[in-house]
């Protein structure tokens, strides 16, 4: 009897002990099948058809067309970007004036945000629980681009901002939003403060023609890389530049050559990394001179680039006609370590 | 330069025959769509009745008809066709004989273009550049106005009303002595257009369209051997651009084209002799949005001068030449203003030397102000093994010219482009027997240089000269007609099997279906008569790397007719007659199934 008892409570022990050492389902949920790894946002043909989304999983892994399989719906004409906030992605879907709500593991849908208030819609940020979504308005009309403003709780847009043509990336700093005036179907040259404590302009810098990317550094310093005019159809062409931005003011300018239209700015610790006629050139930003030397191993014409966790993201829209590729670099040895099909025209990534 | 001495010689060259001629009225009726000069190819005529009993675009009239495949951006909006796997620009148009394709982007538009109104309407599939100049690569057609001088006067109205906010009408008077000839016409169609979306929420939005055509015709007998005729066409087109599945539009569009003809045909003995002076001119407008006033443009004048003669040697030798000459003034809103000239001649010898062969041979040089044109030519085979089993073949080289859009748009366009050039080989044969008619037809088409716009950085796209393509298949027909007691019964069915590829990628081409197939089924009993219509169309491919699909598809149609008199008949008609969702373009729907009742008075 007494072995009997002690074997019971050992058994118990053993049990009591051995539940422990599983993991606790409570702590660590499964969200969805997307948790981790990248999204890759395919706008889709330019003219009637739909954008799509590529997932990448930790272990490289490549389901194309996820919005589609889960939902049983299209999202809708030219896929723009895609923005994360708390359990939810917000997708910028151009063409079809909407902004498609989805929960960020699954990518089930939430809702739509469209209306009259969202015209052209380009880019999103965040600043605590409010979006602001850059958007062009009217094509033929160069006066009605404004930033929709978006109480996050509630999926409805406020109010909106205007502001000077063609307003496309954003970076936040602070209170602030530093939005590039890209210029739409024209081109502009200025970067629009937006102050988010009045959800008001608080000021413009005046930049080189066309600001296409723009990012902060670890000093809170603002980077704009302006792409130039590119002449022919668009007027006259004009240089490219990348400008060093603090305290609301421009410090620095680095000039390019006239036919030099530099694009798609990135940052990898203290290195700005840029895409210029099919080769990717870096920056320290503590140099005065432009680097003329290519990293070879990097070269392609890229529609997107992307700098992530030390790994550089670049797609290959192809034909424009037919799926397009991606690839990934280590940036320590730039080395290439991932490649795969996306979807239709693949033009921006997102990072769990 | 060789061979335009050829040419010169053999036109001063006079032989002194007097056998007569019947040749002589076919040619004198069909001008270069004869199909004696044409042996080795075959020519599909459509005919009055057959064009006239509805009021609808030539897209539609040539689906139901003649198994041709056409992509339309939603109903009424922009239909492009593909004949046996060649592209929009790769099949001609002509109206009387007069070349229409658009010089800017080099297509015609199948649902602008209306087939009535017109007399006849003439189909020739396979490649002809030699005597039809550029483009005429996938096929050729020709919708035509005929001058009959005889004592007879004729009007015609028509009207219709559909579903979804449809009407049209048309008017027409003709009169004609043995003199004269005259023939007005004009038509109106609109509509709402705004068909549900099957299976969603959505509607064809912004789908409203409003075209308006004016057409007239006079001829002159001047005398036994001489005739003078003018043809005028006009046609506004009014329509919106029409939403898809995944984005609004209010976009709208709006284009105009003027046609006239001045042609002066003489016929002799030996020699027939057509000299035609024709303008062309169209214009569009693009509206992004429908409430701005500002809007992108394009247009072209086109001064077009032509002089074609056939030498009948005798019963089995004659000889076609001709030379045409065509001077173009384009400009746009993305076109600075531009001129180009192009100049062509062709010879054709068609010559029977037994009976049941017939042979041609065909050459044609052109010169530009603007690129080089190729010496092509052409041979066709017509033999008969049996009295009502003919066997044809041919082979041609052929070119399609860079248009204006590929030549001139600002900063994009190449002054640099060459001609794209076709070889194409066809074995058909045609089995006729009483009142049935059976052909089935192999081709084969390999082009190369076609022209395609492709991206030189991410947004400055340019055209060049690259793309090979191999286009071959096979075309099947049967008609049959039965008569007995007072009933009447007539069946035909179609079916052809293409496959077109992009040699550099090995993948078929988009928009190109490997099945297409057409079936109709029509029966008349004293006054009453119905026609039914199947057409399938197979998948096509919307990616260049044939990854997606527009489905497949099944679409019936069918008409009721009732002759109320000798001179009025009503008709009624069901489309899409099982409500079938379907889509030609990806993305485009079209519509749900629709009504339509008209009535048509002829006296």
């Amino acid at each position: 009897m007494k072995n009997s008892k002690q074997l019971a409570i050992l058994l118990a022990i053993t049990l009591f002990l051995g539940s422990c050492a599983k993991d606790d389902p409570i702590d660590n949920p499964f969200k969805g099948d997307f948790e981790k790894g990248f999204f890759v946002i395919n706008e889709g043909p330019f003219v009637a058809g739909s954008g799509t989304i590529t997932h990448v999983s930790d272990d490289n892994q490549i389901t194309p067309n996820i919005y589609k399989t889960v939902n049983d719906e299209d999202l809708g004409s030219i896929a723009q970007s895609m923005t994360f906030h708390g359990d939810n992605a917000y997708i910028v879907i151009n063409n079809a004036h909407k902004l498609v709500v989805a929960n960020k593991y699954t990518l089930k849908k939430v809702t739509t945000i469209e209306g009259d208030n969202i015209n052209n819609p380009r880019f999103m940020v965040t600043v605590g629980n409010t979006g602001y979504v850059s958007n062009w308005g009217n094509s033929s009309d160069a006066t009605d681009d404004f930033i929709a403003v978006i109480d996050l709780n509630t999926n409805m847009v406020t109010s909106t901002i205007p502001v000077g043509e063609g307003p496309e990336k954003m970076i936040v700093n602070g209170s602030k939003i530093y939005v590039a005036l890209q210029g739409g179907w024209n081109q502009n040259n200025k970067i629009t403060i937006i102050d988010t404590l009045s959800n008001s302009v608080a000021g413009n810098i005046t930049v080189a023609e066309v600001p296409n990317t723009i990012l902060k550094d670890d000093n809170n310093t603002i980077w704009v890389l302006c792409g130039g005019n590119p002449g022919g159809w668009a007027g006259v062409e004009s240089k490219g530049q990348l400008v060093k931005i603090n305290n609301d003011m421009v410090e620095n300018t680095t000039d390019f050559e006239t036919n030099e239209h530099p694009s798609l700015l990135n940052i990898n610790g203290s290195d700005l990394m840029y895409s210029l006629n099919g080769n990717v050139y870096k920056f320290d930003i503590n140099d005065t001179e432009l680097n003329s030397n290519a990293i070879s191993e990097l070269a392609g014409i890229h529609y997107t680039m992307k700098v992530h966790d030390g790994k550089l993201y670049t797609t290959n829209a192809g034909d424009f006609a037919s799926e397009g590729t991606f690839k990934v670099f280590n940036l320590s040895d730039n080395s290439e370590v991932l490649t795969g099909d996306t979807g239709v025209i693949p033009t921006f990534f997102a990072f769990q | 330069m060789k061979y335009t001495l050829v040419f010169l010689f053999f036109s001063v060259l006079t032989f002194a025959q007097n056998d007569s001629i019947n040749l002589l009225d076919e040619v004198q009726l069909y001008g270069n769509f004869s199909p004696k000069i044409n042996a080795g190819f075959q020519i599909v005529k459509l005919t009055d009745s057959v064009i006239n009993s509805n009021n609808q675009s030539l897209g539609n009239l040539l689906q139901k008809k003649a198994n041709i495949y056409f992509k339309q951006n939603g109903y009424a909006m922009v239909s492009s066709i593909a004949l046996r796997g060649s592209n929009a620009s790769q099949t001609g148009v002509y109206w009387n004989g007069i070349p229409i394709n658009s010089t800017l982007n080099g297509q015609t538009d199948f649902s602008t273009l209306k087939a009535n109104g017109f007399d006849t309407i003439e189909i020739r599939k396979g490649a002809g550049s030699t005597l039809f100049g550029s483009g005429a690569i996938g096929g050729a057609i020709n919708l035509s106005d005929k001058i009959q001088f005889q004592n007879k006067n004729e009007f015609r109205f028509h009207a219709g009303v559909g579903s979804y906010n449809s009407q049209d009408y048309f008017y027409q008077i003709r009169s004609s002595t043995k003199k004269l000839f005259a023939k007005v016409n004009f038509q109106e169609s609109k509509s709402g257009n705004k068909y549900p979306f099957l299976n969603t929420t959505l509607f064809n939005e912004n789908g409203a369209f409003k075209n308006n055509h004016f057409k007239s015709v006079f001829g002159h007998q001047i005398d036994a051997n001489n005739q003078l005729k003018i043809f005028t066409n006009y046609s506004v087109n009014h329509r919106e651009f029409s939403r898809t599945l995944t984005a609004p539009s209010d976009a709208k569009y709006k284009n105009i084209e003027s046609k006239i003809l001045l042609q002066y045909d003489h016929f002799g003995k030996q020699i027939n002799s057509s000299l035609k002076l024709a303008v062309i001119n169209e214009e569009y407008n693009y509206y992004f949005h429908k409430t701005d006033t500002d809007f992108s443009f394009g247009k072209s004048s086109n001064y077009i001068g032509k002089y074609d003669f056939n030498y009948f040697i005798n019963n089995q030798l004659s000889i076609n030449s001709g030379i045409e000459n065509k001077f173009t003034l384009g400009n746009g809103t993305n076109i600075s203003e531009k001129e180009r000239n192009i100049f062509e001649s062709y010879l054709l010898i068609q010559h029977q030397p037994i009976n049941n062969l017939n042979y041609n041979v065909s050459f044609r040089k052109g010169f530009s102000s603007v690129y080089p044109i190729p010496f092509i030519y052409a041979i066709g085979v017509k033999y008969d093994l049996l009295a009502n089993l003919s066997l044809n073949g041919n082979y041609s080289t052929n070119y399609k010219l860079p248009t204006f859009n590929d030549l001139y748009w600002d900063f994009s366009g190449n002054e640099n482009l060459n001609s794209e050039n076709s070889k194409a080989f066809e074995l058909s044969m045609e089995y006729h027997q009483n009142k049935t008619k059976l052909s089935l037809a192999s081709f084969l088409i390999n082009s190369n240089d076609l022209i395609q716009w492709r991206p030189v950085t991410n947004t400055f796209w340019r055209p060049i000269n690259i793309q090979e393509v191999s286009s071959y298949g096979l075309e099947f027909d049967f008609q049959t007609t039965l008569d007995f007691n007072q009933h009447h019964i007539g069946l035909q069915t179609q079916y052809d099997y293409t496959i077109s590829k992009d040699i550099a990628l090995d993948k078929q081409l988009i928009y190109i279906p490997f099945h297409k197939g057409n079936a109709s089924l029509d029966y008349r009993f004293k006054t009453w008569s119905t026609s039914f219509n199947q057409q399938y169309n197979g998948e096509v491919f919307t990616t260049t790397s044939n990854t997606q699909i527009v489905e497949s598809f099944w679409l019936s149609n069918m008409e009721l007719h009732k002759n109320l008199s000798s001179y009025i008949d009503i008709g009624f008609y069901i489309n899409n007659l099982f409500n079938k969702e379907y889509q030609t373009v990806a993305y485009r729907p079209m519509p749900n199934r629709n009504y339509k009742l008209n009535i048509n008075i002829k006296f």
